[in-house]
């Protein structure tokens, strides 16, 4: 469904990714697990059309998408729970669901599908005419993830969904992320929690500078006694 | 003495909003000060004007200016703003004040250097309430500007355009990244914002009963400081700053009589309520 072929994306001189290639099929959730600045965001970035390839190419659905335009991207069912949340600050929780489903026209899916995240997080649904910025963080993260389902994505694209919540919001974050993988949604996840990233999904892979070094299982990656010292804290 | 005075100053002020109004729009959302925008205020009286001894009908030449000043606005957009976004502010800057310059000088060849009267009926009458008077023309701008704000609030929080636009002025990338032409909303947002200040300059025209080459050299630096003092890129704030601004210089002169040079008030005020307020009025940090 997604392909990446051997991308390379340079911030001035400075190389961050050095030829990523990657495959994420229809129905997977795939992992990207790696050390800070590693270049995982760098690799959604540019999935998503946000930063530009120097080198390599992008295929969604067998389409080059390549040098398309972000929101073409957007449109063709690409949807990115960006980092750090970037919730609209002075738009009110609804407003920002709204534009989340931008591309769905249709005022009354759009209805059904602020219900369904009002049912997936309730508190999203009292906080409804609250302006964003007034929303706790982990208020805000879960506003993040409904936004990007709005859309009704055939792919998504997670970057450290889990960062800076609570216990409790960890594992209700990953609750909601499998079970949209096991409704068929496509995943593609980034995330600084390697142990539960590599519990969640299908295959992995690990970043290391800007490079791919391994790929595998997730079951075997997370018994692989490099990952387990690198990014699983030991043993 | 008072209520007129209120009645002029809100009539002034009405017609500061509508320039100041898309200065900080395009402000919100490409953080360029567009000093051309006086120039696009101006040319939106030249075309009112020149329409109105075409056809003679005072309300399609209000509607040919504004659509002449929205055209000219977006080729600002899509010409010099565009091909600049990657360079510092400063470049856009400075090719707004030259561009600003060049249509001053094209309105002198063009139109001659003289004032033109721009004498149209427009069907309202006066109204008189005792001593309390309200000029054709001042009924006229309090409508048209009532009718424009009322259209932009419906748009900015009634439609799926109107809340991209909101959200690109927050976060360009994210917005993107739902689905929206972002260049396209940039496009909208001139659109919007010149037709908007070509409604003021046939305004102006029509109440002043006056078109001239400069006649933008004084709104393009009070708009400055009116946009400054709501809080830059709020529209909310724009509107009070603008009404604030056309109270006190009507109370100032006409009211104390004090021989203060009117067109120093917005500065005043501008610099008083930094003072106290650095975001502006309704300004957020
Ligand atoms: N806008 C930028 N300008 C310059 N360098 C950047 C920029 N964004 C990222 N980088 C650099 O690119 C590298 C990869 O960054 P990236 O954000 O993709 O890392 P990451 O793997 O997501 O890290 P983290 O786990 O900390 O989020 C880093 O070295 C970072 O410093
Ligand atoms: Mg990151």
């Amino acid at each position: 469904m997604l392909e990446v072929r051997g991308i390379e994306v340079s911030y001035g001189e400075f190389l961050a990714l050095r030829g990523i290639s990657f495959t994420v099929q229809e129905g997977e959730l795939v992992t990207i697990i790696g050390a800070n600045g590693a270049g995982k965001s760098t690799i959604l970035r540019a999935v998503m059309g946000l930063v530009k390839c120097r080198k390599g190419k992008i295929f969604f659905n067998e389409e080059d998408i390549t040098s398309s335009p972000t929101h073409h991207r957007a449109r063709l069912g690409i949807s990115l729970v960006p980092e750090g949340r970037k919730i609209f600050p002075d738009l009110t929780v609804a407003e920002n669901l709204f534009m989340g489903a931008y591309i769905q026209e249709d005022r009354r899916a759009v209805q059904s599908r602020m219900e369904e995240a009002f049912s997936l997080f309730p508190v999203l649904k009292e906080r409804q005419n609250q302006v964003g910025k007034t929303l706790s963080g982990g208020e805000q993260q879960m506003l993040a993830i409904a936004r990007a389902l709005m859309s009704r994505p055939r792919v998504i694209l997670m970057d450290e969904v889990s960062l800076g919540l609570m216990p409790i919001y960890v594992e209700e974050t990953f609750k909601v992320i499998e079970n949209l993988h096991r409704q068929g949604v496509t995943i593609l996840l980034v995330e600084q929690n390697a142990r539960k990233a590599l519990q969640a999904a299908n295959r992995g892979y690990v970043l290391e500078t800007g490079e791919i070094v391994l790929s595998d299982q997730a079951k075997k990656l997370a018994l692989n006694p490099q990952v387990k010292k690198a990014y699983l804290g030991g043993t | 003495m008072l209520w007129q005075q209120l009645a002029n100053g809100i009539a002034i002020g009405s017609v500061y909003a509508l320039i100041s109004l898309g200065l900080t729009m395009v402000y919100g959302i490409l953080r360029i000060l567009h000093v051309a925008h006086a120039g696009i205020y101006a040319l939106g009286a030249y075309v009112g004007l020149f329409s109105f001894r075409l056809i003679g009908n005072f309300w399609l030449s209000l509607i040919v200016g504004m659509a002449g000043a929205a055209i000219a606005g977006y080729f600002v957009e899509r010409l010099l703003y565009t091909p600049l976004l990657h360079l510092p502010r400063i470049a856009p800057l400075i090719v707004s004040i030259g561009l600003f310059t060049a249509l001053e000088e094209a309105f002198r060849i063009v139109a001659g250097p003289h004032t033109l009267a721009y004498n149209a009926r427009v069907g309202l009458g006066d109204l008189s309430i005792g001593s309390f008077h309200l000029t054709e023309t001042q009924i006229l701008i309090l409508l048209v500007t009532l009718a424009i704000l009322i259209f932009l609030w419906a748009f900015l929080t009634k439609t799926r355009t109107g809340l991209a636009m909101r959200a690109c002025a927050q976060d360009p990338e994210t917005t993107s990244s739902f689905g929206v032409n972002v260049s396209a909303i940039i496009a909208v947002n001139f659109l919007i914002g010149s037709a908007m200040a070509g409604a003021a300059g046939v305004l102006i025209g029509v109440y002043d009963n006056q078109v001239w080459p400069t006649m933008g050299s004084i709104p393009a630096y009070k708009a400055l400081a009116i946009v400054v003092l709501g809080g830059l890129g709020n529209i909310p704030g724009t509107v009070l700053a603008s009404i604030v601004v056309g109270l006190a210089e009507t109370f100032f002169i006409g009211v104390l009589a004090i021989p203060f040079p009117r067109d120093a008030v917005a500065f005043v005020a501008m610099i008083l309520v930094l003072m106290f307020k650095p975001y502006g009025l309704l300004g957020k940090a």
